[in-house]
């Protein structure tokens, strides 16, 4: 898990992390209501391939980014499914299974592609935006967009130190199994608990140890946000070029056989 | 005989989703599966349970400074325990628990809301577990319906005379179970389309019994472990988050 959950690309250096945080959500937020409202694949799966070949332009390895598509795939070929043998239509599929007759429908069927392009569609935007975006310039930059401060605090404070307790829980796990702690199902069940349970007590006293460190340099209940810097004139380019281009490109997708 | 067929494509559909269950991500909706105008209204009622959280958050922690401290670690916790496999023995595979109801009782079901948006955001962010476009209906289920589900049975269960360890099994299983519940409707409400929103909607809770009853039952266990762990260990900590709430 601690190679999937990295943000070690975001931290490399080059053109899309160089970008104003701002910038990128406003650009994701506009792909992002273009692919769900798009009433054909097309517009999906341009979007799919387009943040798919930034990924690997920006060097992530193609088995993270194969890895970490793995689940919404999944959930494409049951939304597909779902829909082709549950929306009533012209059958292309009949067959009798135990005594009941079982058809997919074309009409299911290119209802299900259509959702399961808007789910990679989506899922790509939001991948290629963590990967070159580290999540805390992420929550900075939703300050920009009204999002509550007591929120981003906390945000911040959940990101910073899941690392921390991601490798106090890995190690705690390597010694339960070392010790055959999870050897049968009984066992198993025992030491999930425990592990849980020393996760919650590592994690408040690590609260504690935080807090009174944080009093030491001066907190005083909330953390002092400074004031956000202007969007550099480049961004706001960037931004006012990428949104019209996403609208033309829908535009034409959306029409597509002309 | 229509009906016939729909009640034999539920039941394909369920051995399907049986066999192709890799690592379950049941209770998260995955990005770009809701329509716009369904993403926006599951959000529009997920905010006011947001900032109900965040405004106990601002009364609380003036009493008490060191309990953002507090709510952030349990959040990163409670982010961490919701990653981890559980075996699924039924399903042959490995599933994840949701930790709301465990983190309900711990902190309150207000601030488990604030804890569950913002672990919903890192793993839609960073795992592909759950989507932005779907936060929403995310926050609702797994937030709101799985917190107050997990806090209310748990302080039912005591009033009842049940012990801690026998409360927080049930506070575990029956918010594990109304999550996939309600995830299971928001889903259907959503992919319906021109046919019957009970058919879809049974047909998603049929499908995903053979992991998410096993899977309640093993958070319940799990639930039950880690608070027996915690009081035996160190009750002060549930001393003082108690407090805290009753304060």
């Amino acid at each position: 898990m601690f190679d999937v959950f990295s943000d070690i690309f975001a931290c490399r250096d080059n053109a899309l992390t160089r970008m104003d945080p701002r910038a990128k959500l406003i650009v994701a937020f506009g792909m992002l209501v273009a692919v769900l409202t798009s009433g054909k694949v097309f517009m999906p799966l341009v979007v799919f391939l387009g943040c798919v070949s930034a990924m690997f332009a920006v060097g992530m390895p193609p088995r993270l980014v194969a890895i970490r598509l793995a689940g919404p795939a999944g959930i494409v070929a049951v939304l597909v499914l779902l829909q082709a043998f549950l929306v009533n239509g012209t059958p292309v599929l009949n067959f009798s299974l135990f005594g009941w007759q079982i058809s997919a429908s074309h009409e299911g069927l290119a209802r299900g592609t259509l959702l399961g392009a808007r789910v990679v569609g989506c899922v790509s935007v939001v991948l290629l935006l963590s990967s070159v975006t580290p999540a805390y310039k992420i929550f900075h930059a939703l300050r920009w967009f009204r999002v509550p401060e007591g929120w981003i605090e906390i945000a911040l404070l959940v990101y910073r130190y899941t690392f921390t307790l991601l490798d106090q829980t890995a190690d705690v796990a390597a010694a339960q199994t070392v010790r055959l702690g999870y050897s049968t199902m009984k066992r198993s069940l025992s030491s999930m608990g425990v592990l849980a349970g020393t996760v919650l007590t590592r994690s408040l006293d690590q609260a504690v140890r935080t807090h009174e460190a944080m009093t030491l340099r001066g907190y005083h209940g909330s953390i002092p946000f400074g004031p956000l810097p202007e969007m550099s004139a480049s961004d706001r380019l960037k931004v006012g070029v990428a949104i019209p281009a996403v609208g033309l490109l829908y535009v034409c997708l959306e029409r597509w056989p002309w | 005989m229509k009906k016939r067929s729909g009640i034999g494509a539920i039941v394909l559909l369920a051995s399907m989703l049986g066999l192709t269950s890799d690592t379950a991500h049941a209770m998260h909706i995955a990005e770009g599966i809701l329509p716009p105008q369904w993403a926006a209204l599951w959000f529009a009622l997920a905010i006011p349970f947001v900032a109900w959280g965040l405004r106990e958050l601002r009364v609380r922690s003036k009493e008490e400074p060191q309990l953002k401290a507090m709510v952030g670690l349990v959040g990163a916790a409670v982010f961490l325990i919701s990653c981890m496999p559980i075996p699924v023995p039924t399903a042959g595979t490995c599933s994840h628990p949701c930790a709301t109801g465990m983190a309900a009782i711990l902190i309150g079901p207000a601030l488990t809301v604030v804890v569950a948006s913002i672990a919903l955001v890192l793993q839609a962010l960073f795992l592909a577990h759950g989507g932005l476009t779907t936060l929403g209906a995310d926050i609702l289920s797994m937030g709101v319906m799985g917190a107050f589900t997990g806090y209310g049975i748990f302080v039912l269960a005591r009033r009842l005379g049940a012990s801690w360890v026998v409360a927080a099994f049930m506070a575990g299983l029956l918010s594990d179970w109304v999550v996939y519940a309600g995830t299971s409707f928001f889903l259907a409400t959503a992919l319906h389309g021109d046919g019957s929103l009970e058919t879809m909607f049974l047909s998603i809770l049929i499908a995903f019994v053979p992991t998410q009853v096993p899977l309640g039952i093993l958070e319940g266990v799990m639930c039950a472990g880690a608070y027996r762990f915690v009081q035996t260990r160190r009750p002060e900590f549930l001393m003082m988050l108690t407090k805290e709430r009753e304060a």
